[in-house]
């Protein structure tokens, strides 16, 4: 496989359109599930997506080889989400401490779909992921949802193993905090 | 010469039977804007319009989801997905010099919930609104570029 | 059993996330058989990842990548952009042909006999507010309401409560 890969960067390099075609076809769904792990949004994940693969393309010459594609292709796809985070004004990279002031705050009258209990749920997910902070919620992500390793973490984040286990255990901290009617409920099932 | 003459009758015969005047494009932007009474958070890209929505509506907070332009092509729609179930399909179906007819409709999981067809001048908007989204409402901004 | 709890505690996360050593995890597994504290903690961690994990997967089988595949194989089209000399010359070549102007010459004929009427007419002239020629919806009620400065036309759909039936997306 990693021989393959090799020869599908080398081709990518020289400019074949096919070559990306078929690393697209290797790693879109990797790159999906972080985007919208991160992001929560469909549309804005599969934005994401179409971003990450055509900004590998244009930099791909660049590709050093000193980590794996899919390293490479992880940290593009955070990079890119974070920065559409901050565009949105919804990227937080201050402490615990600091009061949420992006997402609206719960007003239960006024929401419509209490019917779909399922809904709720996952928007309370999404409320408490909003709520930490940037560096966090993208470790939480590239462990729970795509189950990278702790080396694997700290080469996308490019940071060192004792800080994604720190942002693991806070992140984790703070998000069971938030949802623990739900955990205590037994939701997470 | 005898070439040119079934041509040169083909092409009159055509344009005498054709209806309106379809222009063959248009390009069409649409801002999808989400809109609630929670927080009062405007988004800045939302400048232009932030006076006119703030005229017409009471919410308090405005964001824009998505920002697109649309190049659309007599008769074939196009669909913006807004949402998970909600999309907005969009169909040139005609136009004078600074006018663009176009057929809107709003679907949820694909069903459409609101048809309507308008006329969009130069500098004019149509605003469509009332799909639910989250805890706010869903806001269309459709307007034509010449 | 307390020394233990608390000096396993700090492991269990790791444990959790398969980054013990075989000897850390089998002196962890022997002590979670009887530490419910812990056995308790090990399970909310594993409603959590769910809690994250489980609405990605869903959404992941929804996508159609087919279409995203289409809109990068246009991003990254190179553009070509011919040497400007080329271009003028190759526009000269082709007006100059005989084969192409008569012909056209009649097709813009043909077009301005078939427009005539339609140009000649009073055709709405800008300064109108957008005019809503049609609008319905066969569930809800829609108001349709023009700005008083008329530059925004509003269509507004009173959408009801989420019917019953209705799949979450």
């Amino acid at each position: 496989m990693e021989h393959d890969e090799t020869k599908l960067i080398s081709r990518c390099q020289e400019g074949d359109q096919e070559a990306l075609k078929q690393i697209f076809d290797l790693y879109h769904n990797k790159v999906y599930r972080v985007a919208y792990g991160v992001l929560r949004h469909r549309e804005e994940a599969l934005d994401i997506v179409q971003e990450v693969f055509i900004k590998l393309f244009r930099s791909i010459r660049d590709f050093k080889r000193e980590s794996r594609l899919s390293t490479y292709l992880y940290r593009m796809t955070v990079n890119t989400a974070i920065d559409h985070l901050r565009k949105m004004g919804k990227a937080r990279v201050s402490s615990l401490d600091e009061e949420e002031a992006i997402q609206p705050a719960e007003e239960p009258e006024r929401r419509p779909d209490r019917i779909f209990l399922y809904k709720e749920l996952e928007g309370k997910v999404n409320e408490a992921l909003n709520k930490l902070p940037v560096d966090q919620r993208t470790a939480m992500v590239l462990r729970e949802v795509e189950g990278l390793s702790y080396q694997e973490i700290a080469e996308t984040m490019k940071s060192s193993i004792g800080t994604v286990m720190s942002r693991l255990h806070y992140g984790r901290k703070r998000m069971q905090e938030l949802l623990k009617d739900y955990l205590q409920e037994g939701a997470g099932k | 010469m005898k070439r040119l003459s079934p041509f040169f009758i083909f092409a009159v015969v055509l344009l005498f039977f054709s209806t309106s005047p379809v222009f063959a494009q248009a390009q069409v932007r649409v801002r999808i804007i989400e809109a609630s009474n929670a927080g009062s958070v405007v988004d800045p890209s939302l400048g232009d319009v932030h006076r006119d929505l703030a005229a017409l509506f009471s919410f308090t907070s405005y964001r824009l989801l998505k920002d697109v332009n649309l190049n659309l092509v007599g008769n074939r729609p196009i669909e913006v997905l807004v949402h998970p179930g909600r999309s907005m399909e969009v169909t040139l179906i005609g136009g004078y010099r600074r006018l663009t007819e176009l057929r809107i409709r709003i679907k949820r999981e694909g069903v459409p919930i609101l048809s309507t067809n308008v006329k969009l001048a130069a500098g004019r908007a149509i605003l469509i609104g009332g799909p639910r989204h989250g805890e706010g409402t869903i806001i269309f901004a459709v307007s034509a570029r010449f | 059993m307390k020394d233990s709890c608390a000096a396993t505690s700090e492991l269990l996360e790791r444990y959790f996330d398969h980054e013990v050593s075989d000897e850390e995890r089998s002196g962890i597994e022997t002590h979670i058989e009887d530490c419910s504290a812990c056995r308790d903690r090990i399970k909310t961690m594993e409603g959590l990842r769910n809690l994250l994990k489980s609405p990605v997967d869903e959404v992941e089988q929804k996508e159609d990548f087919s279409r995203v595949w289409l809109r990068i194989e246009r991003g990254i089209q190179p553009e070509e952009t011919p040497a400007w000399g080329e271009s003028i010359r190759r526009w000269i070549d082709l007006i100059l042909r005989k084969r192409v102007w008569v012909p056209a010459a009649a097709v813009i004929v043909a077009i301005f006999l078939a427009l005539a009427p339609s140009v000649l007419k009073r055709s709405p002239s800008s300064s109108d507010p957008s005019v809503v020629e049609y609008v319905e919806s066969q569930d809800y009620n829609v108001m349709v309401y023009e700005s008083e400065k008329g530059n925004v036309t509003v269509i507004w759909l009173f959408e009801g409560p989420e019917k019953e039936g209705l799949s979450p997306s």
